[in-house]
């Protein structure tokens, strides 16, 4: 509820700096100081209750897994603000509104984590999205940003539409929005499951893989992601895609017990996991771009991410939160020095590690992460996944197929790493600051220790 | 009139809206499209509701049961009110720039 | 295994067979077959005589120039669009304006609190000058 409610608040705050204060660079402070706030509000939930007393008639509820997840997000997003912020400042013309979107986003990113019904499933969800579909788009004279933005926008409203009939066709079936229904108490006296909840159930499990990028429904990341500007997509990489998966899990949690019985949600996951792997590391392994390479290792790790929804039980749920961490770090990471590189193609790397030391090992740290290499947080977050779907002893398949796709995508990965240290080159950057590489640097250590002492983090997090 | 009736129109509308989104060319009426898939649904929401509550009212008459439905129907207007106006800015400044809506030339990212 | 094993127990039992849509297929189809033939009977009956002339578009005797789309102010765009968002929330208070006595001084709190995000909004923009008609 604090999260909620303060981010919407510091959100118009924001808005109205934009009107009362002119100096561009005071933006950042505010926000940092703001997610600070939230930050601190939503610990205190979590332990102590909420700020905030109101009625919600059960609409939202607040468990203490998406209490940490709020937690893991609103710390990305403030580790996102005082390692880019800068870069926000460049993206267009309107700073302030930027932070203020951003903060909106984080409202509708703590409203997915808490629904209890599919009401606030779809503000949620739109709340995220609709901020989205402008910061896309914040290079108003780059055509590329322009399109990418239309395409997102296109996209994105078709998927609400899939959602929306998906929700209906379950109310239909169920006669209630909740997430959970009692059985006993769906009116009409039908006790069995209908056909109508279990068409609209796949219609949202179609609406939630285009969110999350899962394949066959992925084909507007790639474009969508490289178009953005880059600080952009930095964010909606992360805590956009992890907010996402945190509302599918806990859609189907609810939902997927009692309706095994007319559909093989195993199966169908299981197609939709391996596709998206196989698209996701196969694609990126062709790219030129860096950017581009990034977006689609994105949609493969929205394939290792869906493994919770596959599995569904208690490591999963830690797996979920491990793996959120340890992606948003290493990308969040990743990115922060992308933004900084004049040329984003794999050649653009070039030497970077012989200009500038600091920030070829901070990147080296972060791929290895994402590529899933013993020592860094990245390893865990993947073995915690696939132990989650050795746990369901069913299936057990997909561990060995995960494991091949993670080898592949350690090529793309090491590309870079390569470019970096073992090729001759110039490569362009822009003025880094000492604070930027100090904060990098942070970035690298954490993802090492969570990495090296993963129960610094799960030790945190109990249920 | 029975539920299925409404079933069958929703899904119709919804469909059309579909096929519209993806054979058709111009932003604006693939925007069109999309607006019918929402009217499809708040059309369905409505019969639901209506149903729902028809069928406890027969047991209490003042039964708020299936309120919900039209309640939710309010609440995609809206925010399908706030995506209008979101959307349509984007496709402005597509316009401005391209002097189009023709999502063809999408394909500047392509390669 | 199969995909989608639906239980259809639960729908209700289908009180009609096939045998009594037989009329509506029925009436389809005459349908359909009306009006094809029509249309096949008009288009091989009717004369024909193509001139230039009637192909031209019907404008009152005035000859038609230029393109109807004028590229016009963006202005009109900015008002239009902030006019359909502000009336649209206005839809929020119709179940209040129903339940105005039921709510109470809960329900008044929670629209007063709707109220003051709204009129934030509209501060904003008119802050923003998206009002200004004069640049």
């Amino acid at each position: 509820m604090n999260a909620i409610i303060l981010s919407a608040i510091w959100g118009v705050v924001l808005m109205f700096c934009s009107v009362l204060i002119k100096n561009k660079g005071v933006y950042r402070h505010i926000a940092a100081l703001g997610l600070l706030v939230i930050l601190a509000g939503n610990i205190h939930e979590t332990y102590h209750g909420s700020f905030f007393n109101i009625d919600t008639h059960e609409m939202l509820r607040f468990s203490r897994f998406g209490l940490f997840f709020n937690t893991i997000l609103l710390a990305a997003t403030l580790l996102y603000v005082l390692l880019s912020g800068r870069d926000v400042e460049k993206a267009g013309g309107y700073v302030a509104e930027y932070f203020t979107l951003i903060f909106f986003v984080l409202c509708g990113a703590s409203i997915l984590t808490s629904f209890n019904t599919l009401l606030m499933l779809f503000i949620g969800i739109e709340i995220l999205s609709i901020p989205l579909y402008i910061l896309t788009g914040s290079d108003k004279r780059n055509l590329r940003s322009n399109e990418a933005a239309l395409k997102y926008f296109l996209m994105g409203a078709f998927s609400t539409g899939i959602l929306l009939m998906g929700i209906a066709l379950v109310y239909g079936g169920t006669g209630s929005f909740m997430l959970e229904v009692p059985r006993s108490a769906i009116m009409g006296g039908y006790k069995g499951v209908s056909f109508l909840e279990v068409t609209g159930l796949l219609f949202l499990l179609v609406a939630m893989s285009f969110k999350v990028s899962a394949a066959p429904f992925h084909f507007w990341t790639p474009d969508v992601y490289d178009g953005a500007p880059s600080v952009f997509t930095s964010f909606m990489a992360t805590i956009v895609k992890a907010a996402a998966f945190a509302a599918f899990l806990k859609l189907f949690e609810a939902r997927v017990g009692d309706t095994s019985a007319a559909v093989d949600w195993k199966l169908l996951l299981s197609i939709i996991i391996v596709s998206t792997l196989l698209i996701g590391n196969v694609t990126a392994v062709f790219q030129q771009s860096v950017k581009r390479m990034l977006a689609y290792s994105s949609i493969a790790q929205a394939g290792f991410m869906l493994f919770a929804v596959f599995s569904l039980n208690d490591v999963a749920k830690e797996g979920l939160l491990l793996y959120a961490t340890a992606y948003s770090l290493a990308t969040i990471g990743v990115f922060a020095v992308l933004i900084k590189m004049k040329d984003v193609t794999f050649e653009g790397f070039n030497g970077l590690a012989r200009k500038n030391p600091v920030l070829a090992a901070t990147t080296t740290i972060c791929l290895l992460s994402l590529a899933g290499i013993p020592l860094t947080a990245g390893f865990f977050a993947k073995f915690s996944m696939l132990s989650a779907v050795i746990k369901t002893g069913t299936y057990t398949w997909l561990v060995v197929v995960a494991v091949l796709f993670a080898a592949v995508s350690a090529y793309y990965y090491f590309r870079v790493i390569q470019a970096m240290y073992f090729k001759e080159g110039d490569a362009q950057t822009e003025e880094v600051t000492g604070g930027f590489k100090v904060l990098l640097i942070a970035v690298a250590a954490l993802v090492i220790l969570f990495g090296v002492q993963p129960q610094a983090l799960l030790n945190w997090f109990y249920f | 009139m029975p539920i299925q009736y409404y079933i069958a129109l929703a899904s119709c509308l919804f469909c059309i809206g579909i096929v519209g989104v993806l054979v058709r060319r111009n932003a604006i009426i693939i925007f069109m499209c999309i607006e019918l898939m929402l009217n499809a649904v708040n059309l369905l929401l409505v019969a639901f509701s209506k149903m729902y509550h028809g069928g406890a009212a027969l047991s209490n008459a003042t039964t708020t049961a299936g309120v919900d439905g039209q309640l939710f129907v309010f609440f995609i207007m809206v925010v399908a009110a706030a995506e209008v106006s979101v959307g349509l800015a984007v496709i402005v400044m597509m316009y401005r720039n391209v002097h189009s809506v023709d999502v063809n030339f999408l394909n500047r990212l392509k390669n | 295994m199969p995909l989608l094993n639906v239980l259809l127990t639960a729908a209700p039992a289908a009180a009609s067979s096939a045998s009594n849509y037989f009329p509506i297929g029925l009436q389809l189809l005459f349908a359909i077959g009306f009006v094809a033939t029509m249309m096949v009977g008009t288009h091989l009956l009717g004369p024909k005589r193509r001139t230039g002339d009637k192909l031209e578009n019907f404008a009152s005797g005035i000859e038609s120039h230029g393109d109807a789309r004028q590229p016009m102010a963006i202005k009109y765009f900015l008002v239009a669009i902030l006019f359909v968002l502000f009336d649209v929330e206005v839809i929020f208070f119709y179940p209040y304006a129903v339940n105005f006595r039921g709510l109470g001084w809960s329900g008044f709190w929670s629209v007063l609190m709707f109220v003051g995000f709204f009129a934030v909004g509209f501060f904003y923009i008119i802050k923003k000058g998206a009002l200004q008609w004069e640049d």
